[in-house]
Parts: structure tokens; C-alpha cells; sequence
């Protein structure tokens, strides 16, 4: 029996990554899920790849698009019947220029991405669990979202705001069943790392393990976190033993934080 | 196939709530475990209740004395072999009052209580698993370990250095195996609560039923939390997916703490 059992789940950003391996925690668990990402190819490779038949499905859209993201919460709906874990996990640094120099344009891409999403994705979602009184809300933040380095201030400002959200919501429907809570994971080595850390090492004049290293330097354990250590915290989230936390910011960060 | 097979874990205070409950968790995952608790009596019937054979085993101490503290580690290594998980979790009130009232007595025993027994336990366990690089420390800390109640202080002062001490000793042993978390949770209506909660309460000017009023009105569940929150989270700090995590202060609390 699994953790999951007859629990639906839908991820933002869910065909590679973290989102991607909450997907494969999830199935092993139980739940049928639903992936999400921009390009259709990618979406049928990780399908392929999942090997789950048809406990899962792919929702192509474009997190950073209201009619997308709204039409992932409700496309898991029509497919499964049903939504009972909303991981809102797509997001990302779209712009490293520093807040002297960003434009307006690039902001509200930050602020499209890294919130809106959060917020979009989890009003249409509340609406179909608050009359259900059942349902998990998870929110993936990250060390950003309590720290703050130069150079990314979109990300972490918005990283900072979905922490507030999940806050607030948290106590808007803690006595219903639901719950709302974000982790907060560490740099962590991802496919999209690994794919475009090198570019920026090399922006930097430094190699790709030096880059690494900038970043864990500052963590207890000195290297990044795993896909899996971050999904083995949704998985507990998003069961039943995680009924009675809500409104926590989890941190998966090595040590990182210091609260 | 557990969680946690081939373990070894030591439970201070395993005889009844929180610690019970964790080492439960820990027994089901395929761990072999030490529980300690002042009265024999108490031992012995928690050993018949769980049931657990050979793979349970009570050690009998005060975990207000340093003796006792390292004897419960090294008893744990002499009975299993090893020592891979320390649960730090005997802790009270004890005779509570308010900073200006409060005696020097009460302050240094729920010190010892507390903080002593935790750094005491962690000194000798970390002597076990600093050579052989792995292990898991996990203090039973509070939401009164970020918090603060009136009345409370000796508690609130205790709960609030164990999470410096887990900070600490996290980011000494980070990059060895070892990992080292507190687990925050909000109030629990253990035994030990019912035993210790009334005086708590008089202390603070306000009935039983009043304090455990106030503890849920500050949650989002408006509900206390159950005991098996906290063991689900300590089965992930204590397994290899917690690998990750360590140095952090898990709040357990149904949305009570504000970080």
C-alpha cells in the first residue's frame, strides 16, 4: 500500500528536476500525477521515461502564463477527477543584472515566473480543495527565500514573497483539511544545473566545480542537495503524516539557513 | 525493506509520548532501538507494549545527570554494537515561573533537563560517530525554541539553546556523515504534558484547559498536535533521504511559528 494511494497530484514544472522527482515519488507512492512544462517534446520523453502508463500525464503550458498555470490545476481535475497535492515548483533566475540596472520588463518576468505562478496556480487549486476540505499545497522556495545574494534580486525577492503567501494561506484554511507549506532546498544539482552552470562558470572565469563550490561553501555539508532529498520532504508533506504541519518554510539546505 | 535497516537508535525519555512514538517509528522501519526513562516500572511495561523482541531494549537513567546521559549511549553501543541515531528528547518544565520569580534551582534543573541532557548525549554519541562517519543526531526541541511564553522561561531558555547547540554541532560535523536537527513541535497532549501542563498553566495565571486553548488558537489547525507528527519527520531526518538536511529547526506545529 502506498502512501499515496488514490491521491492526484499536478507539478509546474514537472518533466525534469525537483518537480521531476516528486512525480517519480509520488507514483512510486500511489498518487496519479500530472507534469507540466513548456515544450511538448519533453513532456512525452518524460513520460517515456516514467513508465507509469496512465497514472500519469503531461499538461503542456508556460508557468509563467495565468491561463497556464490555471489550466494545469484544471486539466488534473477533468483527467483524474480530482486534486489533492498542488506543487507549485517551476520557477527559476531569469536574470542575474542587479537592481540598479534591471528593467521593469525583466522584473515582472521574475515576478510572472517565481510568484504569480505560486499565487495563480494556488487560488485555482484552493477553490477546487476548500469545498472538498482536503488538499496539500506545496510550494517550492529555496535558501533565497529567507537569504539574499547579489545579483539575483527577482529571485529572491520573489522566493521571500511565496514564503509570505504560504504563511498567510496556511492560516486562511488550516482548519480545513488543508495544508500549505514551501521547502526551501539548498543549491541543488539538477539536469538544468548541470546543463547551464557551465556557461555561467565560464561567464565567471572559474570552473563548473568552482561555481558548485561558491555556492555549498556556505552550507554545513559542502556539496549541493539532491532532487531526492527535496522529494523525500514532499512525499512526507503530502501524506497523511504530514496532516498537522502547515504554513512551514522546510529547509532541505545542507545546513545553509540560519533559521 | 525499512527505512531504516541495520540501524541503531538511542531514545532518551522513549518510555511515553514523543519519544515513544519515535521509537516506534524507528522499530517499524527496521531499526534496533534503546529507550531510557527514570522508573524500571515504566520501562518494562514499554518493552511489553511494544513489542519489538530482542530489537528493543530499556536502559534505566536520569537524564539530568551526566552519568546517566553517557551511560544511555554507551549502553546503547554495548548492547547493538553501534550507535547511528541519538533522539535527544527527555525534556519539562520543571516548577516554572516568571523570570523575575523564578528560582535558581528550578532554572538549573530544567537546564539539566534539557540542554544539559541533550549536549551531554551529543558529546558522547558524536565520539561514536565522528570515527565512523555517519550517524544522526535529532533534539526534541519546541515551538517554544523560537518562541517565547510568559511564565515559561526556564522551558523557552532551554529550547532555545538546544537549537544553537544543533546549529552548531551541525556545522562542525557536516562534511562527516553525521547530520544534526531539532524537531520544533507545537504543544502535544503527551502524559507528560497532563502531568506537567496544570502547574505550567498556574504559572502562567490561566487553567489547564485555558494553556492548551491558547497553544491551539496560535496554530492554523487550531488543534493540538498528535505525537505521531513528530515521529514521521524524525523517520526522515533519520534515514538516508534526511541526508541533506541537516542544522535545521523543523517546526511540527501546525503553523504556529512565524520561521
Amino acid at each position: 500500500m502506498g502512501k499515496l494511494d488514490g491521491r492526484v497530484a499536478a507539478i509546474t514544472g514537472g518533466t525534469r528536476s525537483i518537480g521531476r522527482a516528486m512525480a517519480d515519488a509520488f507514483l512510486a507512492e500511489g498518487a496519479k500525477v500530472v507534469v507540466n512544462g513548456r515544450t511538448e517534446e519533453k513532456g512525452q520523453q518524460c513520460l517515456a521515461e516514467m513508465n507509469a502508463g496512465d497514472n500519469a500525464a503531461f499538461y503542456a503550458g508556460d508557468a509563467s502564463k495565468q491561463a497556464d498555470v490555471e489550466g494545469l490545476v484544471d486539466f488534473a481535475v477533468d483527467h483524474f477527477g480530482q486534486l489533492d497535492i498542488c506543487c507549485l515548483n517551476s520557477g527559476g533566475i531569469d536574470n542575474t543584472a542587479p537592481v540598479a540596472q534591471m528593467t521593469d520588463e525583466e522584473w515582472q518576468l521574475e515576478l510572472d515566473w517565481n510568484l504569480n505562478q505560486v499565487f495563480w496556480g494556488m487560488r485555482r487549486a484552493l477553490q477546487h480543495m476548500i469545498p472538498r476540505e482536503t488538499g496539500r499545497i506545496l510550494v517550492t522556495s529555496s535558501v533565497e527565500g529567507k537569504l539574499g545574494k547579489p545579483g539575483i534580486p527577482g529571485y529572491t525577492a520573489t522566493k521571500h514573497a511565496v514564503d509570505g503567501l504560504v504563511k498567510s494561506a496556511a492560516h486562511e484554511v488550516g482548519t480545513l483539511g488543508i495544508t500549505v507549506n514551501a521547502i526551501l532546498p539548498g543549491l541543488t544539482e539538477t539536469d538544468t544545473l548541470r546543463e547551464k552552470a557551465p556557461e555561467t562558470a565560464q561567464a565567471l572565469g572559474m570552473s563548473y566545480e568552482a561555481l558548485i563550490e561558491m555556492f555549498t561553501s556556505a552550507s554545513a555539508i559542502k556539496r549541493p542537495n539532491t532532487v531526492d532529498e527535496v522529494a523525500a520532504v514532499a512525499l512526507l508533506l503530502a501524506s497523511d503524516a504530514g496532516r498537522n504541519m502547515t504554513g512551514t518554510l522546510f529547509p532541505v539546505d545542507g545546513g545553509t539557513m540560519p533559521y | 525493506m525499512g527505512e531504516l535497516d541495520g540501524r541503531v537508535a538511542c531514545v532518551t525519555g522513549g518510555t511515553r509520548g514523543i519519544g515513544r512514538a519515535a521509537a516506534e517509528a524507528f522499530l517499524r522501519e527496521g531499526a534496533q532501538v534503546v529507550i531510557t526513562g527514570r522508573d524500571a516500572d515504566k520501562g518494562q511495561q514499554a518493552l511489553e507494549e511494544m513489542a519489538g523482541g530482542d530489537n528493543v531494549h530499556f536502559i534505566a537513567g536520569d537524564v539530568t545527570k551526566r552519568e546517566d546521559c553517557e551511560a544511555f549511549v554507551q549502553g546503547t553501543v554495548d548492547r547493538f554494537g553501534r550507535i547511528d541515531i541519538l533522539h535527544a528528547n527527555a525534556g519539562g518544565a520543571a516548577s516554572p515561573g516568571p523570570v523575575a520569580e523564578i528560582t535558581d534551582e528550578a532554572m538549573q534543573e530544567t537546564l539539566e533537563w534539557n540542554f544539559w541532557h541533550t549536549f551531554w548525549t551529543t558529546r558522547a554519541a558524536l565520539g561514536h560517530m565522528i570515527p565512523q562517519q555517519s550517524g544522526r543526531i535529532l533534539a526534541t526541541s519546541s515551538v517554544e525554541g523560537k518562541l517565547g511564553k510568559p511564565g515559561l522561561s526556564n522551558y523557552v531558555a532551554a529550547k532555545h539553546a538546544i537549537n544553537g547547540l544543533v546549529k552548531s554541532a551541525a556545522a562542525e560535523v557536516g562534511t562527516l556523515g553525521i547530520t544534526v536537527n531539532a524537531v520544533c513541535p507545537g504543544a502535544i497532549e503527551t502524559d507528560s504534558m497532563k502531568t506537567a501542563g496544570p502547574g505550567a498553566a498556574e504559572s502562567m495565571g490561566m487553567t489547564y484547559d485555558e494553556l492548551k486553548s491558547m497553544f491551539s488558537e496560535a496554530s492554523a489547525i487550531k488543534r493540538l498536535n498528535e505525537v505521531e507528527d513528530v515521529a514521521a519527520v524524525l523517520v526522515l531526518l533519520a534515514s538516508d533521504a534526511g541526508a541533506g538536511i541537516t542544522g535545521s529547526l523543523i517546526s511540527i506545529d501546525g503553523g504556529t511559528s512565524p520561521y
